[in-house]
């Protein structure tokens, strides 16, 4: 029954790879094709669902073995990535979980996205989506997950970017990818130490192995997993992108966000409990983050009057308490919670459309009182406790600056010195340049210039040349007289003026961070 | 050292360059331009063919080598060979050619003979760089890639300033071959100085022969120097790439497909630079990890700033070529094997999204982020495939770029856990400049109204792209494929450098 398991992500993905190609060559397409494609994408889902189901039947029978492995994927070295499934316990029921909320909406989406411009698109992602979700928690080792883990993500950036024309929506999509990325990050240096201190990327083999890990290693391992699954699971510093995230159709925020995708990270976490429980340390960051994250989810949710907003804020501050429950030990809880969470959610995102649709002539109901009273707590609570300009203001500004002082610096300086291209850069570029040279008036001084040259050689050699001609012409001929000194206010300028660009915080971080690396 | 008994090798590369001297004779454009395809098809399958022959399980030592005596009062000798870190570069090589022929077909109106013979040209000497042996023969293919590309550039450049562009590739390419050239002379003068022979008759420049022979460690430091600064002009690396986006800005898009796409310069550093000099490549290890680690941040953070595609894919390609030098540093399996794969994806990847700017360019004049927007809703097609190509580039699963990435980043996890920090800051801010591009270019409401009328891609350049899709994908659902061919090859690599007696001067410190 074990061999099962490899089909229940490839139903998914071959509907997927049905429905993109024959989209994209035109076969599938159009208001007619519809039904094919939801076809396609209900059948594949509804035979994982059964898969699942049946692995869990089996399960319980005593039928399985509990991991299954279909060969290598990649072999280097001693790292050995094999493809490879766990075909028991918290996986399958979570994929059992998972695939039925991934049917439902994708049954639900068949008559939602009707006549919508991305019907076939929309399909293809979800299919994607379900694929990288069930591998994701059927894998047996780190580098699978993070496939699942990857290709979720991007999923969600199709689907945050579906109406791409407008800008809002394809510039939170990127925005959200890339914070993501932060956390893809976390997880790959996690793959990376998992792989240098056990020699093995297979989360059974973490887990055994995790007694054997120094508390530091442990620590190590467990705060990059961390780090992934609060930048996945929207914990802080994270939170913003959620609230980005709702430019998608309703379905599949529903999916992503509020079933299915979100509750990867606790998920991550609950797998590692092993590696977890020899760390305090990341025990302590775990519950305090999300313990942080469910407050703040909270304060700002009282302020939120649409309805969108507050579910995505109520999900972040529910995942807060699951991150919280682990972190006190609480694993059997946060399992539970999690599963009794992505039902709920699930439900609460689908319908909130219709939701709307019925209060619509009614008022929403004005902010609690208590909230409306405190004015400096409901100005933070609107605003969100500038949680998205600060990242900014931290983050994305210091960046994009360095981005662009590096950016001059390659153009004027790094450019000139390796050495220009001569014959454009030193033509006649107006007519009055022209009439300059014609009359003689050599404003430019180009007198002076005996040799010209090009390239890091011809440079050197017009400079050198061009240096001792001025030195013999301001100092030997004429003596040392106001030139020098002006020369000298110009230098101090420029000093000045690297000293003020150095001392800008953006290039202390640099530094300070330069130094550290080295120091590690 | 496994002889031929049909020298294929040379036939790969007379193969193309008659082809070339065949297209210049021929009056008849049509029938120049089948004559052209046809030569790069028949190299194609050529190519293949030595990959079939190539046997992957023998590790140490050449295959297929072809040997004559070229000039004896040197010893130098035409000497051709593959193994397995070279021999995959042949059909990419090839491939890559093709493409590009295929994409120039209408494009370019004036002289399409010469076009294409020098396109041809450029091959052969193209697979003779990586398939020379000896190292003077390797030079004069190094330096013949030259004209090839100043007249691409210079006569088809699309900017204003590309005689300007050509000149600066050749003067940058120029300078790097000058410690090139030393380093090659002081290489077989060591020889003939260690067997004891007199300077003229003992000289020698085969490459096997000069691995066997032990390079003094006063000479250790100065040959890894000058052949890392030859190599890494080409490469390029910080500071040496302001030639390429000058060129990307003013050359032909196809022309910047294969310079970006065919790396000579890393392949250069991984097959001369470190197995020559082994000990000072072991200690200066983290030297070129740190270059790397700079070219890697720092061309990105460019990138972040860029507003052109072409000169955006300039900058993400210099740092992809950091992140492949972090990995040849860290000196280990996964390293060089990753190095070797990333170059192998940069032909399909960096190639094809080269190739799709110069589509937008043909069709509107520009690869400008301002004059574009919208891209996605009048050519979907396109679109998606720039998506799968922009998605590889930054190493997303299910493309070849996710594999050759994990193996890089995991190399230098083990070899230098500070430089892994690097590539990490690397890996996100390559969805930053790549993603906000798109956002830029390809999303949006359509302002423009040269880009509403715009035609999606042509069935000849829809096969083209989905050839290189297949490739792509199929690469990162099975890496093994590629992995397995350069194994041995790749050991062998390894255990030459890591054998090696280590030198007492204790600078070895940084790594821990």
């Amino acid at each position: 029954m074990d061999a099962l398991v490899v089909l229940i992500p490839l139903m998914p993905l071959s509907a997927a790879a049905i429905v993109g190609m024959g989209h994209l060559f035109g076969f599938i397409g159009g208001e007619t094709g519809e039904s094919i494609t939801a076809d396609i994408a209900g059948w594949a889902i509804s035979m994982s669902c059964l898969l699942a189901l049946s692995l869990l039947g089996a399960g319980l029978l005593g039928k399985n073995t509990g991991s299954y492995a279909a060969g290598h994927w990649l072999n280097s070295d001693t790292l050995d990535i094999p493809v490879n499934f766990i075909t028991a316990g918290f996986h399958v029921h979570l994929a059992v979980l998972f695939s039925i909320l991934l049917a439902l909406v994708i049954r639900f989406s068949m008559n939602y996205m009707h006549r919508e411009a991305g019907y076939h698109r929309f399909f293809f992602m979800l299919s994607l989506f379900s694929a990288a979700m069930l591998l994701l928690v059927l894998s047996g080792n780190a580098v699978g997950t993070f496939i699942g883990w990857e290709i979720a993500g991007l999923s969600s950036y199709f689907l945050i970017a579906y109406a791409y024309d407008r800008p809002v929506a394809a510039a939170n999509a990127t925005r959200v990818f890339v914070t993501n990325r932060i956390g893809d990050a976390g997880f790959i240096l996690g793959i990376g130490l998992t792989y240098a201190w056990v020699g093995s990327i297979n989360w059974n083999d973490l887990n055994a192995a995790a007694a054997q890990l120094s508390s530091g290693e442990a620590t190590a391992i467990a705060l990059c997993f961390s780090v992934a699954a609060f930048a996945k699971s929207a914990q802080l510093p994270f939170t913003p992108w959620l609230g980005r995230a709702m430019e998608g159709p309703t379905p599949s925020s529903a999916v992503f966000y509020g079933a299915v995708m979100v509750h990867a990270g606790v998920y991550l976490i609950i797998l590692l409990r092993p590696v977890f429980e020899y760390s305090t340390l990341a025990m302590a960051v775990l519950a305090v983050v999300g313990l942080a994250t469910a407050v703040y989810s909270f304060v700002v949710g009282l302020t939120q009057t649409d309805v969108k907003s507050s579910l995505v804020l109520a999900a972040s501050g529910q995942l807060g308490l699951m991150f919280l429950e682990c972190g006190l030990g609480f694993w059997q809880l946060a399992a539970w919670h999690l599963c009794a969470h992505a039902v709920v959610r699930c439900y609460q995102f689908l319908t909130a459309p219709s939701l709307l649709h019925h209060i619509h002539d009614h008022q929403i109901k004005p902010v609690t009182p208590v909230m409306s009273n405190l004015r400096r707590a409901y100005v933070a609570s609107l605003q969100r406790f500038w949680l998205d300009p600060m990242i900014d203001w931290m983050l994305v500004k210091p960046v994009r600056g360095l981005a662009h002082d590096l950016s001059y610096f390659d153009d004027h300086i790094v450019d000139r010195i390796m050495g220009g291209a001569a014959p454009a850069i030193q033509a006649i570029s107006s007519l009055a340049q022209l009439e300059e040279q014609i009359v003689g008036a050599k404003l430019d001084n180009s007198a002076d210039k005996f040799a010209q040259g090009s390239g890091l050689a011809g440079k050197l050699t017009e400079w050198t040349a061009a240096v001792l001609h001025w030195f013999e012409d301001r100092f030997v001929l004429r003596g040392i007289g106001k030139d020098t000194i002006n020369y000298g206010r110009q230098l101090g300028h420029v000093a000045n003026k690297f000293e003020q660009s150095v001392l800008r915080p953006r290039y202390l971080v640099l530094f300070v961070c330069i130094t550290l690396l080295f120091a590690c | 050292m496994n002889n031929a008994s049909f020298p294929i090798l040379s036939l790969l590369v007379l193969l193309p360059l008659s082809g070339a001297i065949a297209v210049t004779v021929i009056r008849n454009i049509q029938l120049a331009k089948n004559i052209a395809l046809l030569v790069a098809a028949l190299e194609l399958i050529a190519t293949l063919t030595v990959v079939q022959l190539f046997n992957a399980d023998i590790g140490t030592g050449f295959q297929l080598v072809e040997r004559y005596a070229w000039i004896p009062g040197l010893n130098i000798e035409y000497l051709l060979g593959v193994d397995g870190i070279s021999v995959l570069f042949l059909p990419m090589s090839a491939l890559l050619t093709l493409m590009v022929i295929v994409a120039s077909w209408n494009s370019v109106q004036t002289m399409p003979r010469l076009h294409l013979a020098l396109l041809l040209a450029l091959e052969g000497v193209t697979i003779g760089v990586f398939s020379a042996l000896d190292m003077a023969l390797f030079f004069l293919f190094w330096e013949l890639t030259l004209p090839p590309i100043f007249f691409l550039i210079g006569l088809w450049g699309i900017g204003s300033e590309r005689r300007g562009a050509a000149i600066k590739y050749t003067l940058f390419m120029l300078f790097g071959g000058v410690p090139l050239l030393f380093a090659i002379i002081i290489l077989a003068i060591n020889h003939a100085t260690a067997v004891g022979g007199s300077i003229p008759q003992d000289l020698s420049f085969s490459l096997p022969v000069l691995l066997a022979t032990a390079l003094p460690d006063n000479l250790q430091g100065l040959i890894f120097i000058l052949l890392l600064l030859g190599f890494a002009v080409k490469a390029p690396l910080v500071p040496f790439h302001t030639w390429l986006p000058t060129v990307a800005m003013e050359g032909p898009t196809q022309m910047t497909a294969l310079l970006t796409g065919l790396k000579l310069g890393v392949f250069g550093i991984i097959r001369f630079t470190l197995p020559l000099a082994p000990s000072a490549a072991v200690q200066y290890s983290w030297v070129l990890g740190i270059f790397g680690a700079i070219t890697l941040v720092y061309s990105a953070l460019i990138a972040l700033q860029q507003t052109n595609l072409r000169r955006l894919l300039a900058y993400a390609s210099v740092s992809h070529v950091g992140l492949v030098i972090v990995g040849v540093a860290s000196l280990n399996m996964q390293g060089i094997q990753g190095a070797i794969f990333q170059l192998l994806n940069f032909t399909m990847v960096a190639g094809s999204l080269m190739l799709v700017a110069g589509f937008i360019q043909h069709r509107l004049g520009s690869t400008e982020a301002i004059h574009l927007g919208g891209l996605a809703k009048v050519m979907p097609h396109l679109a998606c495939f720039y998506f799968l190509f922009a998605l590889a580039s930054l190493g997303l699963p299910g493309t070849s770029g996710f594999p050759a990435e994990l193996l890089l980043i995991v190399s230098a996890i083990l070899a230098h856990p500070s430089i892994s920090i690097a590539a990490l800051i690397g890996a996100i801010l390559s969805a930053a400049y790549m993603l906000s591009f798109t956002r830029r270019a390809f999303f949006g409401p359509i302002t423009r109204t040269s880009v509403k009328q715009v035609q999606d891609l042509r069935p000849r350049e829809l096969t083209l792209l989905c050839v290189s899709a297949l490739l792509i994908l199929g690469f990162g659902f099975f890496p093994n494929s590629v992995l397995k061919i350069n194994k041995t090859t790749a050991e062998a690599w390894l255990n030459r450098l890591m054998d090696q007696p280590v030198l007492t001067s204790g600078d070895e410190g940084f790594e821990q």
